[in-house]
């Protein structure tokens, strides 16, 4: 008897899933494997914010109910690293030296948050919110009232902070080039854009060098964070926000073509025959930029899972994205960010 | 076995002061052996020696440093390339890329480079070098060209007992040491003291005397007449030109524009102690060390933003990952897959930009580097106010005054006795190989040495041998394989972004350098399994943390005699042998420990040169 064909999906994201339920679609047979980094199925990041409402159970989160990938047959193997896919054999070994064999492979790994080398020494006294798990240490480590700082200040940070905000917690915003990255903002048009942010009771410190970042003594404020210049800020958390920076280490030297992220053609092939990618992790070649680029947000990642899932059983669709990437201020006030949508 | 095992040699460079301190000296058995086999076993299992140019007895050192013996382990560095102080800061770090720590799934690499340099500073301060001096042969050797190809010719040279007269046309010796690489990366104190050990044997060094063909220059030839023999070791020192679109003469182009420079004419301007300045945007193209020191240089200089530009990506340029963080960490941006087709200058003249066209990754080159392919109609401009470009580096040849043969490249030919086409005329380093490593040129370098002895006195006096030591226990414990890499201390931005002289990275302390040494896998250390002994009782493979003691039917013998790959039996009745395969062994003896008929032996398996 012949094997089954095994589509394997790295990443357990918007685009992991989406191509899994393509996959299925078009393919009843076969096998569907995800296998996931974190603990839990799929769940919506983008909601995490409601935390701040009380809603601290990761059911809450879960867009599919557990029996979905029963009824779909599709595995989900969760608390599993991959560490090293060797695009020859067709195999890819897990951190517990397991080997995985797959017939196509889709990395959708997604992007950890983007570091800049300068906070690297600080990384164990920083507070992210890029996953249910670190959404939740981050809230409990913020007393009611609270104040956080955020630094570098792209989109994903203006939407946790206008929650906090909107919450009652006091948010000092410390800016970078990555503020509201992945937006293109003009210089001329940057104060009226901060002027919203104020009005959402965000205060904007001036941006600059940070020289430090210390745990302050036992009890609150937590931290201290100290400018180049002087200044220095007292918080209960500091929360990076520098953009997204593709999580691919596993992949690298794997015989498929990095520059930042995993190089594709606009049907998201890499240079692999059995490999493709999806989502944040992967740089599509733009024909009309002529340029490889990212494309980031929900609607962007959901659409490139489906156009993988459709290539990898036979079609040669091409992605295009249909978002508009302004950053536009609204007339009530506040602000609208195509890359804080989803459905 | 072999024959040669029977004979017993007292260790003349072994250090027994502690030993002897103590009142008991105890000599080891050790024997030299010639067997292909041994020589072919530590080529195959020590990747990081093999990897090595100089051919560094790398584990040995390391070992050393756990043992916090640094003296030997400068020695051991010492025998292999004259200048440890200087490679343990600026070597390109073959050996790290290959390190079986950074196998798959063992980790990462062991911090290979940083450890020399931990011996050279922790090492005692009268710490005295050991030299193997031959008698004085009465031949003269001239030696043109003072960089590190020159200076580990003329140390081996003349520790053979040779007279050396070195020509070097700048003032200081050094090479691209003293006139490419930045303080900050070298400082100029090691440098020299590095320099003065290795020319203190009897070496005379004429600097500021340039050989060539213009007017008040030594003539090459005259070299040739006056001395037994000589060696080129010029190097490249001239810039590869940039290849723009369209124009037949860009050397001119760059020239004539004063905001253009290539890296390094820039990097020698400054060592040569002109003043340099760069403006508020500089870009560089690139992507070797120069291109990243001309960058690193651009910001100390009070430039606001600096770019490299590189033609394909940051993965697949000949550099240091460590290298490229520090860089990074300086504020320099790195942008990928561009190659500059012309530059961009405003009604004045004045430079504004360059312009690129998109690349795409292509096939591999037959150096192993990465082809970049340009994408029609996919130009852009990058918008700069300096343009430093350090593209690659070639031979200079025009003083050559005597018939020697030069490939396309302009790189000198020499026949496998390391002669030019000219009877008495050697060639080591870049001049032969092309633009490579510090690392490259002195292994070459050592390399021609020998041969040039071999020349000279019309027989050979140094053989490579395998010194084979018994080894009493196993030196490594489990626990040494959880131990994380550690990372050498850094100066921090505000005060290394305002001096050209302080250095980037500091040195290890003795503690971290022990922690760091301790996760060397120890690969020089045999074990071995005495199959008329062992008695199968599996022990062995039970206790072994990973796949490492196998069951075979038999061994593939290579050519030069050396054991190859490993034909693992399936079945119990095919079974041959019981074997540790080294490729997956860790040394951490636990095979050792638990073995009934004690049949697994260690030994310790070095490379020397031996004299005869």
């Amino acid at each position: 008897m012949a094997r089954d064909k095994h589509y394997v999906i790295i990443g357990n994201g918007v685009a992991g899933n989406r191509a899994a339920a393509v996959l299925r679609e078009r393919d009843t047979d076969n096998r569907i494997t995800i296998i996931s980094l974190g603990a839990l199925l799929f769940y919506n990041r983008y909601e995490l914010p409601r935390i701040f409402n009380g809603a601290r159970d990761w059911r809450d989160y879960l867009v599919n109910p557990p029996a979905y990938y029963e009824d779909n047959r599709i595995v989900v193997r969760r608390n599993c690293q991959v560490t090293m896919v060797d695009t020859q054999r067709r195999c890819l070994t897990l951190a517990h030296r397991e080997e995985v064999h797959y017939d196509s492979l889709l990395v959708a790994s997604g992007g950890g948050a983007n570091m800049p080398i300068a906070l690297g020494d600080f990384e164990p006294l920083l507070n992210h919110f890029n996953s249910y798990r670190t959404a939740m240490t981050t809230a409990e480590a913020l007393p009611a009232g609270g104040t956080a700082i955020l630094l570098g200040g792209d989109i994903l940070g203006i939407d946790i902070a206008r929650n906090l905000a909107a919450h009652g917690y006091r948010v000092v915003l410390v800016p970078d080039e990555q503020l509201f990255w992945p937006h293109k903002i003009a210089p001329e048009s940057y104060p009226a854009y901060l002027a919203v942010l104020a009005d959402m009771g965000i205060e904007v410190v001036e941006g600059g060098p940070i020289e430090r970042i210390e745990a302050g003594p036992k009890g609150v404020p937590r931290r201290l964070l100290t400018m180049a210049d002087g200044r220095d800020y007292a918080a209960d958390v500091v929360m990076p926000f520098y953009g997204l920076a593709p999580s691919l280490e596993f992949i690298s030297g794997g015989g498929v073509d990095i520059e930042r992220g995993l190089l594709v053609t606009p049907e998201l092939r890499t240079t692999d025959p059995h490999v493709w990618a999806a989502g944040d992790v992967c740089q599509i070649w733009c024909v009309e930029e002529n340029a490889y680029r990212f494309y980031y947000g929900w609607k962007n990642v959901k659409a490139m899972g489906e156009i993988a899932a459709r290539n990898m059983t036979g079609d040669h669709e091409t992605f295009h994205t249909f978002l508009d990437e302004a950053l536009t201020i609204e007339d009530q006030g506040g602000l609208r960010s195509s890359f804080w949508e989803y459905d | 076995m072999n024959e040669q095992r029977g004979k017993i040699y007292v260790d003349e460079h072994e250090d027994f002061s502690r030993t002897q301190g103590r009142g008991t000296r105890v000599v080891t058995p050790v024997w030299f052996s010639t067997d292909p086999r041994d020589i072919g076993w530590v080529r195959l299992n020590i990747p990081c020696q093999a990897a090595c140019p100089a051919d560094t007895n790398i584990p040995a050192y390391i070992q050393t440093i756990a043992d916090k013996r640094y003296g030997r382990s400068y020695e051991l560095n010492r025998f292999a390339n004259v200048l440890p102080s200087v490679l343990g800061r600026i070597c390109s770090r073959p050996c790290e890329d290959v390190c079986r720590h950074c196998w798959p799934g063992n980790g990462e690499a062991v911090d290979i480079c940083h450890l020399k340099r931990a011996a050279a500073e922790l090492k005692a301060t009268d710490h005295r070098i050991t030299e193997n001096l031959f008698t004085p042969t009465g031949k003269r050797v001239a030696i043109v060209g003072a960089g590190p190809a020159g200076i580990a010719a003329a140390h081996d040279l003349s520790m053979l007992g040779h007279d050396v007269t070195m020509f070097e046309r700048e003032a200081m010796p050094g090479g691209m040491l003293y006139y490419g690489i930045p303080a900050f990366r070298l400082p100029r104190d090691v440098l020299s003291v590095e320099v003065r050990n290795a020319l203190r044997l009897g070496v005379e060094l004429r600097a500021g005397v340039a050989v060539g063909a213009g007017a008040g220059e030594t003539r090459l030839r005259a070299l040739l007449d006056d001395y037994d023999a000589v060696l080129l070791a010029t190097g490249c020192m001239a810039p590869s030109p940039l290849p723009l679109r369209g124009n037949e003469d860009d050397a001119a182009i760059v020239r004539a524009n004063p905001d253009v420079e290539y890296g390094l004419d820039f990097l020698m301007g400054l060592h040569r102690g002109v003043d340099k300045t760069v403006n508020a945007r500089v870009a560089v193209v690139g992507a070797g060390y120069t291109a990243l020191d001309c960058a690193r240089v651009a910001r100390r200089l009070g430039a606001e933003q600096v770019t490299v530009h590189i033609r394909t990506t940051e993965k697949y340029i000949p550099v240091t990952k460590d290298e490229i963080a520090e860089t990074k960490r300086e504020g320099v941006t790195i942008k990928g897959l561009r190659t500059p087709v012309s530059l961009v200058t405003d009604a004045a003249g004045t430079l504004v930009g360059v312009r690129f066209v998109q690349n795409r990754l292509g096939g591999w080159r037959a150096n192993g580097r990465r082809q970049a392919i340009p994408i029609e109609g996919s130009e852009f401009i990058e918008p700069c106010d300096t343009l430093l470009i350090a593209i690659g580096q070639k031979t200079v040849n025009d003083y050559l005054d005597v018939d020697v043969e030069l490939d396309r490249w302009g790189n000198v030919r020499i026949d496998e006795d390391g002669m030019t086409t000219t009877n008495g005329l050697f060639a080591a380093g870049d001049f032969v190989n092309g633009s490579s490593t510090v690392i490259d040129a002195i292994g070459h370098a050592r390399d021609l040495a020998l041969k040039m002895d071999t020349w000279l006195m019309g027989r050979v006096r140094r053989k490579l041998v395998v010194k084979i030591e018994p080894v009493e226990k196993p030196l490594r414990e489990r626990a040494f394989d959880f131990i994380p890499r550690q990372h050498v201390p850094t100066e921090p931005m505000k005060t290394r972004l305002v001096d050209l002289d302080r250095e980037a990275e500091q040195a290890f302390d003795a503690a971290t350098a022990e922690l760091e040494a301790k996760r060397c896998y120890l690969c020089h250390h045999k074990y071995e399994i005495d199959t008329d002994n062992c008695i199968y009782c599996n022990a062995c493979i039970e206790v072994a943390p990973r796949n490492c003691i196998k069951l075979i039917k038999g061994v593939e013998i290579k050519q030069d005699g050396a054991y190859g790959a490993l034909d693992e039996a399936r079945k119990w009745n095919n079974v041959g042998a019981i074997w540790i395969d080294n490729n997956e062994c860790i040394r951490c003896g636990a095979c050792y420990a638990v073995c009934p008929t004690q049949c697994i032996s260690i030994t310790k398996n070095e490379i020397f040169y031996q004299n005869v």
